[in-house]
Formats: structure tokens, sequence, C-alpha cells
């Protein structure tokens, strides 16, 4: 019989598989954990953005908004029946932490995550109104896109799986951020001002998210298959795209923020 | 849930000098619980002196065959297989965990697909439910199989596979690679590593039309013939992989307190509160975790990775003492307030009473 090392071996070597039951307690954990802070994330994203429905100025944006918060809890859960096959009770786990639940707004949690709840912590702080919610779709929304478009490969294949299903309409969530980025830039100078504190409050949180550079933790997840890039290679590019949009949100309205 | 469900053998053929092919029956009206997709498994348990043992066998049938089969080849020292090859008789009762596992891809019976199956020795038995279903269900479809093993004997399901080849005419082809015997051509010995999946994809397989390829055997197999597939062009989310039941972890449990003083002596009287309720069950100290113990006494207690990471599974310890073996989930102040990650905790202390309510 293969030992724990036999496996870890052929997944280093891009090995992958199906079964719930092939997987090692250690490779068992990571995963877990991997899914749970997706399926936490989802969830209390959702919940955030559907508390900003309301503020969202016309139909349109309103519907955006609206969109964005069903597919997340879809997408939630999905992960959570794949989290199923390994045992977990779904229908306890998505009603065990205060999805809603916000942090002040100047609160400084760090990368630490808080009680088992294991959503990034960029969301447990609070938005202040539709400009800020924008604001941090857009900044979210770019570096899940990168996120997910990372853990498509892994080595658990229904999980890979399922986020190939779910990237394209994450990119969705942030371009139709984008858009809305772009109308609310249009206004004029108040706006862009409440846009350009906005990015300031959250581009440091959102770029936590991506982890520290050198991680043990990545370098195991790597070695199990479930992450390919590093910390730093994902931050880099989500910094370059930033760049990218914010610049063409800036052209949009003809003037620096 | 870990739930098992009982299962008549109603046959057992031996398939190979170190295989048997085992068909079972649900109990009457349980069969919708059997049910199952292509490519799935079951999870058997059974207790071999004291120690609960967990094996998986993949279902060897299609989804319409109206038959729970599966195929189970002695590895050595495996006391499941072992047992099941010598021991085991018609009219036994095995429990199984109800039809798990991912190793497939939905059916779609209007499209004509090319299907490629790269199966090693026991291998075989989830593909043997893929070919039959596919070739049923999607009757444009086409399925070739290569299937490596060390000679002609071992080959597993031998007459059946040459059954489906004359059933489906033209659409299921199948190549044997035999190692330890010299066949007419080369190409059809040797392993079936790196080098043999170059000549077959260069002579005899045409990679870039294929749709989808299953791949089941040993690890350093799948791993080369994945490689293989993906170097001639092949997309990586179209080949689906799956490690062969006996390379998985051993299931064995620790064992389970017997009656006699010393054991009871060593028992611990748990008081498990969950939802408003009280239940009292008996846990052997360093043995099942509080989590274990619960679940084992059917008390619906939360838990996802059962190892240590999400904290579902979290409970208040209001009385008594217990030993956290891992802990990534919760913060000091949490441990210093009492809380315990049931998953992780054995008790040390004759009585507890743990609280999921708080």
């Amino acid at each position: 019989m293969a030992d724990e090392n036999d496996i870890f071996d052929y997944l280093s070597k891009g090995g992958k598989f199906s079964a719930p039951g092939n997987a090692p307690p250690r490779y068992r954990a990571e995963l877990l954990r991997m899914m749970a802070s997706f399926v936490d994330s989802e969830m209390a994203g959702a919940a955030g953005f559907a508390d900003r429905i309301n503020d969202g100025p016309g139909v349109k944006e309103r519907i955006a908004a609206s969109r964005i918060v069903l597919e997340k809890l879809d997408h939630a859960g999905r992960v959570m029946k794949i989290m199923g096959d390994f045992g977990a009770n779904a229908d306890r786990y998505q009603t065990v932490h205060p999805w809603a639940a916000r942090l002040g707004r100047d609160e400084d949690l760090g990368a630490k995550r808080r009680a088992g709840d294991m959503r990034l912590n960029v969301f447990h702080y609070p938005m202040t109104g539709w400009t800020d919610s924008v604001v941090l779709n857009v900044m979210m929304g770019s570096a899940t896109v990168l996120q997910i478009g990372d853990f498509v490969r892994c080595s658990y294949q229904p999980l890979g799986a399922a986020y190939r299903e779910i990237l394209p309409r994450e990119r969705r969530h942030a371009e139709l951020g984008e858009e809305g980025l772009r109308n609310l830039a249009a206004r004029g100078d108040a706006s862009r001002r409440e846009i350009s504190d906005s990015v300031d409050y959250w581009w440091p949180r959102v770029a936590a998210t991506f982890g520290a550079p050198n991680s043990e933790r990545t370098a195991l997840l790597k070695r199990f298959g479930l992450r390919h890039r590093s910390n730093e290679d994902l931050l880099e590019e989500w910094r370059s795209r930033m760049s990218v949009i914010l610049s063409g949100a800036h052209k949009a309205w003809g003037a620096p923020c | 849930m870990s739930r098992f469900f009982p299962l008549t053998v109603t046959r057992i053929k031996r398939d190979t000098r170190d295989s048997v092919i085992v068909t079972l029956a649900p109990l009457a009206g349980a069969q919708s619980d059997f049910s199952f997709i292509q490519g799935q498994y079951l999870t058997f348990r059974r207790v071999f002196d004291g120690e609960e043992m967990r094996r998986s066998y993949s279902i060897c049938a299609g989804v319409n065959d109206k038959t729970l089969r599966v195929g189970i080849k002695k590895t050595e020292g495996g006391w499941f297989s072992s047992w099941a090859n010598e021991e085991l008789k018609v009219g036994d009762r095995l429990e199984a965990m109800k039809p798990m596992g991912n190793f497939y891809s939905a059916l779609r019976p209007d499209d004509a697909r090319r299907y490629l199956g790269f199966a090693g020795g026991s291998g075989i038995t989830p593909m043997i439910s893929l070919i039959k279903t596919v070739l049923e269900a999607e009757p444009k479809s086409t399925f070739t199989l290569v299937y490596g093993n060390r000679s002609t004997h071992a080959i597993m399901f031998r007459e059946e596979l040459e059954d489906l080849k004359n059933v489906h005419m033209g659409r299921f082809n199948i190549v044997h690679i035999l190692e330890s015997e010299a066949a007419d051509i080369e190409l059809f010995s040797g392993r079936l590593d790196r080098d043999k999946c170059e000549q077959l994809f260069t002579k005899w397989i045409t990679v870039a039309d294929t749709d989808l390829a299953f791949i089941c055997g040993p690890e350093p197999m799948m791993l080369a013939v994945a490689d293989a597939l993906k170097a001639h062009g092949m997309d990586e989310a179209a080949i689906k992989f799956e490690l062969f039941a006996s390379a998985q972890p051993g299931r064995a449990r620790k064992k389970a307190a017997t009656g006699d003083v010393a054991s009871r002596a060593a028992l611990c009287s748990a008081t498990i509160i969950l939802d408003g309720a009280a239940r009292v069950v008996e846990i052997a100290k360093g043995g099942q975790s509080v989590l274990e113990a619960a679940l084992a006494a059917s008390i619906d207690a939360p838990f996802a990775c059962k190892a240590g990471v999400c904290s579902t599974c979290r409970a208040k310890l209001v009385e008594g003492e217990v030993d956290m073996e891992a802990n990534y989930a919760l913060e000091d102040y949490e441990v210093e307030r009492g809380y315990i990650l049931t998953c992780q905790s054995r008790p040390t202390t004759d009585r507890i009473v743990v609280d999921y309510d708080q």
C-alpha cells in the first residue's frame, strides 16, 4: 500500500485525484481550509453587498449588485457541496457565522484570521456607501479573478472543475464594477475624490488577501498541487492590473484623480 | 455524514487468480440509496481484531445495469481484500456508505465524443462503469481503452471487455499492454510509461481527436500518461484522474473499547449538549475524539474538515479536561474560555460536559 509520502510525491509532480477518500489527512486539512476560506468569503461578500443594493443610483446598478450577490451565494453553495463530500454538514455550516457582520472601519486586523470565521479579512471591513462598494468590488473582484485563476489547476479535480465554472462569472462581476466605476468617475470632482479615498482605504486591505511573501503555507499548498503561483507573483499582477483599470477610469473622465 | 448501510452479497465470481467480482444487493426499499453515477465507488467498513477498517472499491457496472458490483483484487497485506477473496460468501452482509466519487463527466446523449481510458491493473474497475455507461448513453460516442497488465492471466474483466467489443462493434477498442509477455507487435508489450504513450500517440491513437481522457492506475503510470497527453496538446481540464483503491491511505481507527474492567476504568462519561438536548456517551480515554463519539452516537454534531482547521465543530468544554491534538482555528482567548475543537479533542478525565450551543 502506498503511504502518504507516495501520494505527496505524486501530487508534487502534477498528479491529481477525484475521490475524497484518496486525500491524506494533511492534504484534506489544507483543502478544506482553502474551501472554507472561499465559501466564507463569498458568503460574507454577498452579505455585505446585499446591504448595498438599495444604495445603487438606478435600476441598472441595483440589478448588477443583485446579480453579484446571487451569483456569489451560488458559488459558495457549489464549493460547500464539495465540502459536503468530505463530511461537512452544509446546512449547519451556512449558518455558523454571522456573514453580514462587520467590524469597525478603522480596526487593523492584519492578516490574522478571526475566531474560525475563515473569510478573507477584507470582508470584515464595512463599506460606507455605493461608491465605496463599487471600488471594493473592482479591486477585490480583480484579486478574486487572479486567485481563482490559480485554483482552477488545483489537484483536487472536482474543486478545479467548480472553479473553472465560477471564474468567468467572477470576471463578469469585476467588469460590472469597472463599468460602475467609470460611470461614477464621470460625475465630477466630488465623486472622483470619493473614489480616490476608497481606493486608498481598500488598497492595503485587498493587497493583504494575497498573503505574505515567502509564505510557508503557500509552499506547502504548492507541494500538494493546490496552488501553483506564488503570493508575490499574484500580487504583482494584481498591482499592474489595478493600475491599468484605475488609470483607464481616470482617462474616461479626462483628469487625474 | 459517514453513514453506512447494509448490503447483501448475492454473487461472488472469481475473475483472476487474485481477484473477485462481488455482486451486492441493498435491502428491500433501500435501492435508491445506492443509485450511482458512472465511475463512483463504495466505501466498506469492517472490524478486524477490534479495529475498524475502511476500504473503497469502484463500482464495476453501468448505471442502467440494475446491479451493484465491485471488483476486489487481493493486495499484499491487505486485510479487507484478502478476506473478500478468501472468506466472503454469498449471503454475507457488508456495510457501505452511499456511492461517492467524481471520476466522470456529465453524459451528453446527443454528442459524438471520443473517449480515451487508461487503466493499470485493478484501475480497470471504475473504467468498466464508464465504458458501459458511456457506450449505452451516448450512442454516437466511441471509447478506446489502453489497459496495462503484467500478463494475460492478470487481466481483470477480460471476457467482459471482449463481449463489450462485440456488443458495441466499432465504437469500443482495447489496446492491451502486457509487461511480461512478448507480443507480436513490440508496441503492445512492456510498461504503460511515458515512452509507451509516445509510441501509442504517434502510431495508434490521435490525441488531437480526443475529447476526454480518464486515467486510473498506479501513480507513476498516471503521471506518465497525463504528461504525454498534455505534451500532445490535450487540455488539462479534459483529463480525469482516479488514484486506484489500494493507493488510499490506511483507514485503521483507534481500537474500540472492549467491555473488560481495565478498559472500563479508561472510559469517560461525556455529556454532549446540542440544540438544547443533552446526551451521555461513553468515550475511551485517548481513543475516539469527542466529535467521533458524538457522531457514532448519532448526534448530529456540526463538523467540516475534521482536521482542526475550519472550527465548524467548535464547542465549549463546560466540565472536565481534554487533550486537543491540533488547533489551527481557535484563538488563544477562545481556548482560555474553554472552547475546544471537538474533532481534535480526546477526553482525559472520567467525566466531561461539552456544549455545542454556546
